[in-house]
């Protein structure tokens, strides 16, 4: 699944920001088109998010929640986004995976921002 | 008695349900709905109002209609934040100590607040009591013939903030562009109106306050329904986009027993709901069925259904 890496950092940071909506409706889904949707507001609301994100010395974007400081990762490129499509056409279970990943902690340490 | 109501509404660029804001970007509410073309059905995603913002809405006026009658809200419903006694600080408001036993706990509650009486609430504490809400709503959801017509599309919008000569862009006007997303549709949504359980005990079944209360609540309730529908003071961001159209349809249905009319999303839905209520009236429950399309108005149906249960002497 390491191929939609951009789609799970971007949902994750939204986990990490309580925005839970994006990621359950991508997992819940039933067929291709609640996914695709999800994922159009879902790339629309980051980039508005990301655009007007601060950065930090190291140069990357956060956003602070709560006292904290919340990386935000890059925007997953147009290849991967239609990848993944091409891929949830012909199976529904790789969104369900992928929001799944979005909600585990990250196996190494991610370093979010611009890579 | 039960009264049921189908409501069709058509609204160009409204913004009466926004979910959420990202950015400079505020998101209208939008369902996934399903809907036949060509024979075949696809899912596509329509502008929406959730039923607790219609929900929210229907108490609003519901206060102003208990006050204007003489009856008890709450000091949190009077301010339309409807907590509904929902925990141990809200509750001390009305009874002070707190009784032990459930029953007691929603007399008190029902006695002095009749937005909690009709619309229910759920006290969360050790013991929990709830009360069911005696009024319905659904979503409002866009007509199925026509949904695929239903559009939701963001307006972009200006903010103008004067800069002083201290910020970095010198005195110059500084805009802010934020972008407003808004729906066109004919909605339809259904409310329906329990009058039997205004007033009476959800524990017991038993009556909490005497007849003639019971009976102006009801008017209450009724009125409240009234008035939202005539106002169209429902929804959000009503100051700005206010939505361009109406009422155009509602079916009234009053029965003995509850019977909710067919979703006013189907094109046949009022002669579909006249036909189950000939079913019902075969066996032997009376009712009223009053229609406002085209020739009539809706607030002529609704006054109709009124007069109705006031020679039942429902209220
Ligand atoms: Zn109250």
């Amino acid at each position: 699944m390491s191929e939609y890496e951009g789609i799970v950092k971007m949902l994750r940071f939204f986990v990490q920001m309580k925005n839970f909506g994006y990621v359950d409706r991508i997992g819940n889904a039933l067929n291709p088109e609640p996914v695709e949707v999800t994922l159009h507001e879902a790339l629309r609301a980051f980039r508005s998010v990301r655009e007007s994100a601060p950065v930090d010395e190291s140069g990357r974007r956060y956003v602070e929640k709560d006292g904290k400081k919340i990386p935000v990762p890059g925007i997953p490129t147009e290849e991967e986004i239609k990848a993944f499509l091409d891929d949830v056409r012909s199976d529904i279970g790789v969104a369900k995976r992928v929001a799944t990943l979005a909600l585990a902690y990250p196996s190494k340490n991610e370093s979010g921002g611009d890579e | 008695m039960f009264l049921s109501v189908g409501v069709r509404f058509e609204a160009n660029v409204e913004a009466l349900n926004m979910v959420e804001t990202a950015g400079n970007y505020s998101k209208h509410r939008r369902v996934p709905y399903l809907v036949e073309e060509d024979g075949r059905l696809k899912t596509v995603y329509v502008p929406a109002l959730s039923g607790e913002s219609l929900a929210h809405a229907y108490q609003e006026h519901l206060v102003r209609e208990a006050l204007g009658l003489g009856l008890p809200v709450c000091d949190d419903c009077r301010r339309d934040e409807f907590y509904k006694s929902m925990n141990k600080v809200h509750l001390k408001k009305k009874v002070n100590p707190i009784p032990d036993d459930p029953r007691d706990i929603e007399i008190a509650i029902v006695r002095s607040c009749v937005v909690e009486d009709v619309g229910g609430f759920l006290y969360a504490e050790k013991p929990p009591v709830r009360r069911s809400s005696a009024f319905q709503v659904s979503y409002a959801l866009p007509v199925k013939s026509v949904a695929l017509f239903a559009t939701s599309e963001p307006q972009l919008h200006a903010r103008h903030a004067q800069m002083d000569s201290s910020s970095k862009k010198g005195n110059a006007s500084e805009q802010m562009i934020y972008y407003v997303e808004t729906g066109t549709a004919l909605y339809g949504f259904t409310f329906n109106l329990d009058l039997d359980a205004i007033g009476v005990s959800a524990i017991t079944s038993e009556p909490i306050l005497d007849e003639d209360e019971i009976k102006t609540r009801r008017e209450a309730a009724l009125r409240a329904l009234f008035r939202m529908l005539s106002s169209a003071q429902f929804g959000a961001k009503l100051s700005r986009f206010f939505p361009v159209g109406g009422i155009t349809e509602v079916a009234v249905a009053v029965t003995e027993h509850p019977f909710v009319v067919t979703s006013p999303i189907y094109d046949d839905y009022i002669a579909r709901t006249e036909r189950r209520l000939k079913v019902l009236e075969g066996l032997g429950e009376n009712y009223l069925f009053a229609v406002a399309t085209g020739e009539k108005v809706p607030e002529e149906a609704l006054k109709e259904a009124m007069d109705y249960l006031r020679e039942q002497g429902a209220f």
